[in-house]
């Protein structure tokens, strides 16, 4: 596979992470930027994350919803270098509650006055609480602008439907909202900041990245904040993406999420949640029959293809040719990326023809 | 000099009472015999001419509901981490509905403090004479309110108080003056259907906002003074347009009036000024 051109998408492999990743997990960690990442920077925390991913792959009993997954994406042609990770959290919240703003209307009219007022409010909720979350969408700047991040991402809605009594039948994801280089977030301070007296940053270095466990949002106020008494900056950045959150934040929209109703209770960020059985991917993942065979001309279409395994789970991009929708020609390459022999099955979804959503990659790194 | 006499409001005294009164006051003279409301003036013994006047309402707000913020704290605590926060909130309720209520209380402007509190003292002690004596009412908490107007903001009279534009005018884009002299003493409970049911943290208003809540207008000092020693005392409760603080006593905790006390009415100035 070294042989690939530089945008051949079957160059993507997304698999579980092994230990194996931490120096090159460490890396990307070090990468992200403040109040981004939900992947810890410290090796010892990273370590634990991968023991915790191992478990829950290798997790052959009932899901008890504690499980982690975290996948990494390789690029084959350059010898299975990491050039990004995300995750999947079985349970939202787990041991605790998970905490977000649900956005809601209040309509108020006086008759008397031919008044009537539209009022937006944020009402703290649990609503999410055991939802499957979609963690940590890293990815490296130089291949943001191909087909990898669509692996990386919907990758996990494949491992999801084949897996899906071990996830809720409903996930979220959370996404970063706006903040500076120095970690100024203008929703924290128009909000967060009149409970802490602390900035942002200090703020989750308190938390000690553990932004959402219920001591902290207990400091938060309990009862809904009316939008319109908020100073104006705030107010604009509610439910506003970090731009580096751009490209995986429209890959979820594409996937049929919404993106309106739940907001990060400390950047404002939107939290995006959906229906898994209504995902495009989940919808259009099918059985296909594999056989082996020369590799197709690469074309416009494309379609993720996942072996359906658990601890052996492995997906990647391969072309969809014209007709025969579920019948797939493997060359050997792609087989042994898969970890495929004949007779074994296999299931794919298609991707859209680009450039719908490819053209949102703009270099964006992060989530 | 003039001695001071309090007396029930009378038709002629109307003209003069409604420039003292903010817009929107209720001028309504009690009908003949009125055993719930009463309005009083003290007025000179010499001419009659009224140098301040004042309502008692009984039973209040249990026809056309009245509201007012309660001001009350919630603490925000995480004591493994040293964090511990006392935070003001404000409640829009009707907790006051049932009180009675020394309203209306105006003076002929221009007297400075000692003359307002030798026109003011015999006129608060008439009234609560009158509480006292009155007979029971159905409905009627044994609790006494009067309320203070709060902060002016940079254009007296126009109701855009740093409260108002703090935390009303988000509400209500209207004219608070404008509402005030359409719709009379019942204006608020209109604009209160339009205000936050839910509890406001002062800290999401702006600084001037919170710096007003239930401070009361520098120009009511001496009532203020009168209110205490009658035995009121600021409560937890606030007026929902000015943020002005609302003083209550239990009936039973009102003081009696001690003649000892009493404010010698050469205090007034020989002339008021003409009307």
């Amino acid at each position: 596979m070294t042989s690939a051109p530089p945008d051949d998408p079957t160059r993507w492999l997304l698999r579980p992470a092994v230990p194996r990743d931490l120096p090159a997990l460490e890396a990307l960690a070090h990468a992200s930027a403040i109040g981004i990442s939900s992947l810890p920077a410290d090796r010892d925390a990273l370590r634990q994350l991968l023991a915790l991913s191992a478990k829950a792959f290798a997790g052959d009993d009932a899901a008890s919803g504690e499980e982690a997954y975290l996948f990494v994406l390789e690029d084959l042609a350059q010898g299975g270098a990491l050039v990004g990770t995300s995750g999947i959290a079985a349970a939202a919240g787990f041991h605790d509650r998970f905490y977000s703003y649900r956005n809601e209307f209040i309509v108020q009219a006086s008759a008397e006055l031919g008044a009537r007022s539209r009022i937006h409010t944020l009402h703290l909720c649990h609503d999410l609480t055991g939802v499957s979350l979609l963690t940590g969408f890293h990815i490296d700047a130089s291949v943001a602008h191909t087909l990898a991040p669509q692996l990386l991402s919907r990758g996990r809605l494949l491992f999801i439907a084949q897996f899906a009594d071990r996830f809720s039948d409903r996930i979220a994801a959370e996404n970063p909202g706006l903040s500076n280089d120095q970690g100024a977030c203008p929703f924290w301070d128009g909000v967060g900041r009149r409970f802490f007296d602390m900035d942002y940053p200090a703020a989750e270095r308190l938390g000690g990245g553990r932004m959402h466990k219920g001591w902290m949002a207990g400091l938060m106020p309990q009862s809904p904040i009316y939008v319109p008494l908020l100073p104006d900056s705030a107010q604009w950045a509610l439910g506003q993406l970090q731009p580096v959150a751009e490209l995986p934040f429209n890959i979820l929209m594409d996937e049929g999420l919404d993106g309106d109703t739940y907001l990060n209770l400390y950047d404002g960020g939107p939290t995006a949640d959906g229906r898994v059985a209504l995902l495009k991917t989940v919808v259009r993942r099918r059985a296909l029959q594999a056989v082996p065979g020369a590799a197709a001309l690469p074309g416009p279409r494309w379609q993720l293809v996942d072996n359906g395994q658990q601890a052996g789970f492995r997906a990647m991009l391969l072309p969809r040719p014209p007709g025969h929708a579920d019948r797939l020609v493997l060359p050997p390459a792609a087989a042994q990326a898969l970890g495929w022999l004949p007779g074994e099955a296999l299931w794919g979804a298609a991707l859209d023809t680009p450039p719908a959503w490819q053209d949102a990659t703009d270099g964006s790194t992060a989530a | 000099m003039s001695a001071v006499q309090v007396r029930p409001t009378r038709a002629g005294d109307l003209p003069l009472l409604r420039r003292w009164l903010p817009p929107g006051a209720d001028l309504a003279l009690p009908p003949p015999g009125a055993r719930r409301d009463a309005w009083l003036v003290a007025a000179r013994a010499t001419g009659n001419q009224p140098l301040a006047c004042l309502r008692l309402r009984r039973a209040i707000g249990l026809d056309v509901p009245r509201h007012w913020y309660h001001v009350g704290w919630v603490v925000h605590a995480a004591p493994e981490l040293g964090l511990f926060h006392r935070l003001q909130t404000l409640q829009l309720g009707n907790d006051l509905c049932g009180a009675s209520e020394l309203a209306d209380i105006a003076w002929q402007p221009g007297l400075d403090a000692a003359a307002q509190a030798a026109v003011l003292a015999p006129l608060l002690d008439a009234a609560l004479q009158a509480l006292r004596d009155a007979p029971a009412l159905a409905g009627a908490d044994d609790l006494l309110i009067a309320e203070l107007p709060g902060l002016p903001g940079p254009r007296p009279g126009t109701g855009h108080t740093p409260f108002w534009q703090g935390l009303a005018r988000p509400f209500y884009g209207g004219d608070p003056a404008a509402a005030a002299q359409r719709f009379g003493p019942a204006w608020r409970s209109h604009v209160a259907t339009l205000m936050p049911r839910q509890p406001v943290y002062s800290a999401f208003l702006h600084a001037s906002a919170q710096a007003a809540v239930g401070q009361p207008h520098p120009g009511v000092a001496v009532l203020a003074g009168l209110l205490r020693r009658a035995g009121l005392r600021q409560g937890s409760h606030i007026r929902i347009d000015d943020g002005g603080p609302v003083y209550t006593a239990p009936l039973d905790a009102l003081f009696p009036a001690d003649p000892a006390t009493a404010i010698p009415p050469d205090t007034l100035p020989d002339d008021p000024p003409a009307p």
